[in-house]
């Protein structure tokens, strides 16, 4: 307390104020009716110890009633009886020229007898006067008010906002508002505040202990004040508080650091699982069935306008008419609100998985079932067929891009330590985990991963030993197209929905397949978060997201070169 | 009389009575270019031009043309393809010979078709915000220049206590002049070095060729870039200062949010945001950032209301091959192409002829016109003096305006100009 000695008797007063919320005195008053009582008081300390005693309180009634107050907008209405009734006169002049008269003490209209709102003229009635004491002493007061907001954003903001114009006048606040904190995040920020403050104080014991506070709390939001007070303690020739400076700055580098070491190792692991999600129905497609599929991105698209179409049932519902043969679709609207519509998203899930599903098995159908044996030629009509799908898109929703709103449980964060987790990746990574899962259960644990399993190894001998490799066949290009239907349903989290996004996934999809090996998912796991790892840390080093993905694409093409079949070979004894 | 003067005097009646028929023929029309991207990448943005100049042809046709002449467009697609502009314009001005051509978008585009304006004298209405550092005498740029968007906005955020700016881009040539300029500006308000956030390159003479965080067209993750920022804006006294292009903005605000970053806390003026792009923008994610331009469809004047009810009345009536009818708005690009029309009309009508040196003459004298975003005036160096207005984002797309900065000049050779403070 070793300030307190200095300060001001005004501002000792409002100390006690503030560690007193509400004064004994005016125990049973509201902030208006204080307010009222510093209006009809006539005496300027008694009014301005009324106005201070409101420090620390959370009213937004007082922030308007002041703003009021030092624009000249109240007057003292003298009622019929004698009473002096503080009125606020706003709105717009009525014919006679008066104004809507709001009681400052009720924040209701003001009604006369007969309970009629009454209209005052301005020139007519009594104006509150202020001078500058009783204005600075108003202005303190509305700077601290949402110190005691009952919102925790607006109070770590005021305190911030507090702390950064290092007003030592202001650090009496802060101490009480310290003392009644509880919330621990705005009680690291009301510490930070404070040691700021010390920082810009006159004594060097004072500002050793700001330093040294700062210090201990990586307080990397005052990385700058630090920086200012370590070039004026050079300036002045203070050693001692250079030295205390670099600690202190040195210590937050290196909270920086950690932060960003632990950051990137997550943005590299949802980098990764976008890639994973995004690439995993070509491995099976691709990679175990062989087929090329040039198509596999629009697939991703109509995932993702299911989820589109998704959100939009839930809410108004949506109208558009098929290309071509002129149908026009209604769908009728939920009008979901709140948590049921923002369960969309949920709902969207399978309906992104069984549209993208039933594409992919009608592409199966007329097109890639009579080309199993001639890869190439599959590549050409996949390819043309992604055109295709691409016109249709356009022809349907519009050339335009459309977005899908980010669901409520899907786009905050969690900090910890300083470490941003936003939600929408932490659930990409999950999601990535829950499918991988599944498709090895399903290949390894069911009937038909059995069957998938044998006539991807090899077709006519299963087909001999009476599979029915047409179905399987079918079945395992729908599985794949629909986890790419998948992959559509996150991707709407990331960007907007349009007709050729599909083709933005299309060569990373390849390229994390073949470096993890065809045929092999857990080289296509391996491989997608060593890319989306690789890349990251690469963005981290180098400061620039493009010679990042370049020194990536680099290395894979030299690790390609070393090892042609990819991190994970699949073992054949066919000799293609 | 001599038999060769004779002769002289025939030829002359006689050709004047062939140029006056040739003049009769084309008595009642003229002919007007259209060069924007009606397919390709750009065409999204370049299809609301198109549709507003026919409307303003149809409403100047309606009220009797220019000179007395109906405006015929003869439109050019050349398919977001920049090599295109330039034959396009080859078409437009040797073979279909244009009084005038409207046209362009990005500024690779502008660059590729004028040499052939300036080897054909020919004149192109350009209208969407660009770098500057150009004067053609055959571009009359009724686009805004870096003084009436960037400048202001950055003005507005000093006006606002901001003290640390966070430059990013997409990598082309407009925001890597624009935020060149604006680090000049910047240091010359006193904001040290430091405070500029996004790194910067120096060649090996010292000086800074590049300032800025650059992303490439299409990019998708903004994760680094956002925990960058949100360290950057940690003092709660920074703001972005954005130069990214269209399809990459939903993804960097979607990060923004989802990362917990707000207006209120760091807010993003964006210079490539307008009413039209809106429409395909997670508006939520949008809400409370900062957009800076010479008009918006918000203002609320009677020559915007009637500009706009015209508008509306006008798509839905067209018979024009194309235009979207439903959930049309109308932003700055699309008000200056308008004004630009009637800007050359001014000119023409002032001149007397279509003539284009004429016309160019008039135009450096000072015309103006009151559009619906307010008066514009021509400038001797090809721009225009307009008004710039810097407003808010709502969640329905459309701006509240916050602050008006009346007649600015436009100015177009920034770089250099703006000294540091010692």
């Amino acid at each position: 307390m070793l300030l307190l000695s200095r300060l001001p008797k005004l501002l000792r007063s409002l100390l006690l104020a503030v560690l007193l919320p509400v004064p004994v005195l005016h125990a049973a008053d509201t902030p208006r009716q204080t307010i009222v009582k510093a209006i009809l008081t006539a005496d300027d300390n008694q009014k301005r110890e009324l106005i201070t005693s409101l420090v620390g309180q959370g009213d937004e009634a007082i922030r308007e009633l002041f703003t009021a107050w030092r624009q000249d907008n109240l007057y003292v209405y003298t009622a019929p009886d004698g009473t002096k009734i503080p009125v606020e006169l706003s709105g717009d002049k009525d014919a006679s020229g008066a104004l809507t008269a709001t009681r400052v003490d009720t924040g209701e209209p003001l009604k006369d007898a007969a309970g009629q709102p009454l209209h005052l003229v301005a020139a007519k009635q009594a104006a509150v006067e202020h001078d500058a004491r009783l204005r600075l002493a108003m202005k303190n007061v509305v700077d601290l008010l949402d110190l005691g907001s009952p919102l925790l954003a607006k109070r770590l903001r005021a305190i911030q906002t507090i702390g950064a114009a290092q007003k030592p006048d202001k650090l009496p606040a802060l101490l009480a508002r310290s003392a009644l904190e509880t919330d621990s995040k705005a009680k690291a920020a009301l510490r930070e505040a404070i040691a700021v403050i010390e920082l810009a104080d006159p004594s060097d014991d004072v500002k050793l202990k700001g330093l040294t506070e700062l210090r201990d709390l990586h307080a990397s939001a005052s990385y700058d004040l630090i920086k200012t007070a370590r070039a004026k303690g050079e300036a002045d020739a203070k050693p001692a508080i250079v030295k205390a400076a670099d600690t202190a700055l040195a210590a937050i580098d290196q909270h920086k650091s950690v932060v960003n070491f632990f950051g990137t190792l997550f943005r590299g692991l949802s980098a990764g699982s976008i890639l994973l999600v995004v690439a995993l129905g070509l491995a099976i497609t691709f990679g175990l069935m062989g087929v090329i599929n040039m198509a596999h991105g629009e697939m991703i698209t109509v995932g993702a306008y299911a989820t589109y179409i998704t959100q939009k049932v839930f809410g108004e519902g949506m109208q558009f008419t098929l290309p071509f043969v002129k149908i026009a679709v209604h769908l009728p609207g939920l009008h979901l609100t709140g948590w049921a519509y923002q369960l969309y998203f949920v709902a969207a899930i399978p309906i992104g998985f069984l549209s993208a599903a039933l594409v992919g098995i009608a592409l199966e159908r007329s097109v890639i079932r009579f080309l199993y044996r001639r890869p190439l030629e599959s590549l050409l009509a996949t390819w043309g067929v992604s055109l295709i799908l691409q016109q249709l898109f356009k022809l349907t929703f519009g050339s335009n891009n459309v977005n899908v709103d980010s669901p409520v449980y899907l786009s905050s964060n969690w900090t910890v330590y300083d470490v941003t987790f936003d939600w929408n990746r932490v659930f990409v990574i999950g999601f990535a985990v829950v499918i991988v899962f599944g498709v090895w259960l399903a290949l390894t644990k069911t009937p038909l991963g059995l069957l998938i399993r044998c006539v991807m190894q090899n077709r006519t001998m299963a087909s001999c030993m009476g599979v029915r490799t047409e179905r399987v066949n079918m079945l395992t290009f729908g599985l794949g197209s629909g986890l790419a239907g998948l992959a559509g349903v996150f991707v709407t989290q990331l960007g907007t929905v349009g007709p050729s996004m599909g083709q933005e996934y299309i060569v990373d999809s390849f390229m994390t397949v073949v470096v993890g090996g065809v045929g092999s998912i857990f080289g296509t796991v391996v491989s997608a978060l060593g890319i989306g790892m690789a890349d990251q840390s690469l963005q981290q080093i180098l400061l620039n997201p493009v010679m990042g993905k370049i020194l990536v694409l680099v290395a894979i093409i030299l690790f390609l070169q070393w090892r042609p079949t990819g991190l994970f070979a699949a073992k054949s004894r066919s000799l293609d | 009389m001599t038999s060769a003067l004779r002769k002289t005097i025939t030829a002359g009646v006689l050709s004047l009575g062939v140029m006056a028929g040739l003049a009769r023929a084309a008595d009642d029309t003229v002919k007007v270019g259209i060069l924007h991207d009606l397919s390709g990448t750009m065409a999204i943005s370049e299809t609301s031009l198109r549709d507003v100049l026919l409307f303003t042809f149809d409403e100047i046709n309606a009220k009797g043309g220019v000179l007395g002449k109906k405006i015929v467009p003869d439109i050019q697609d050349p398919g977001s393809d920049w090599p295109t502009f330039a034959e396009k314009s080859k078409v437009l001005l040797e073979q279909d010979k244009v009084a005038v051509v409207f046209g362009c978008w990005t500024s690779v585009s502008r660059k590729s078709c004028l040499p052939v304006f300036e080897k054909d004298n020919g004149l192109l209405f350009y209208p969407v915000q660009y770098e500057g550092e150009e004067e053609s005498q055959n571009v009359c740029y009724t686009a805004e220049a870096v003084n009436q968007q960037a400048i202001p906005a950055v003005d507005y955020f000093i006006a606002q206590g901001k003290k640390k700016f966070y430059l990013i881009g997409t990598d082309y040539v407009y925001p890597q002049t624009t935020n060149l300029v604006l680090l000049e500006y910047l240091l010359s308000k006193g904001v040290p070095l430091a405070n500029i956030g996004g790194g910067y390159k120096k060649d090996s003479a010292g000086k800074i060729i590049s300032a800025g965080k650059y992303t490439p067209f299409g990019h998708k993750d903004y994760q680094q870039i956002i925990a960058e920022i949100k360290d950057f804006a940690a003092s709660g006294d920074a703001c972005v200062i954005s130069t990214l292009n269209g399809d990459t903005n939903p993804p960097f605000f979607k990060e923004y949010a989802a990362a917990g970053l707000t207006a209120d806390t760091c807010p993003v003026v964006s210079y490539s945001i307008a009413e039209d792009e809106f429409r395909s923008l997670p508006a939520k994610d949008l809400v409370g950032q900062i957009g800076c331009w010479t008009y918006f469809q918000s203002i609320d004047s009677d020559a915007n209301k009637t500009f706009l009810a015209n508008f509306q009345a006008w798509l839905k009536d067209t018979k024009a091959e194309g235009v979207v009818k439903e959930g049309r708005v109308v932003d700055s690009p699309m008000v200056l192409s308008y004004d630009g029309v009637y800007l050359w009309k001014a000119c023409v009508e002032k001149a007397g002829t279509f003539d284009v040196d004429a016309v160019r003459k008039v135009w450096k004298s000072g015309i103006s016109f009151d559009g619906p975003g307010g008066k514009v005036t021509t400038q001797p160096n090809m721009h225009l003096t307009k008004t710039v207005y810097i407003g808010e984002s709502k969640a329905d797309g459309q701006f509240k305006i916050l602050k008006t900065f009346p007649d600015v000049y436009g100015e177009p050779h920034l770089k250099g100009t703006f000294k540091p403070k010692e």
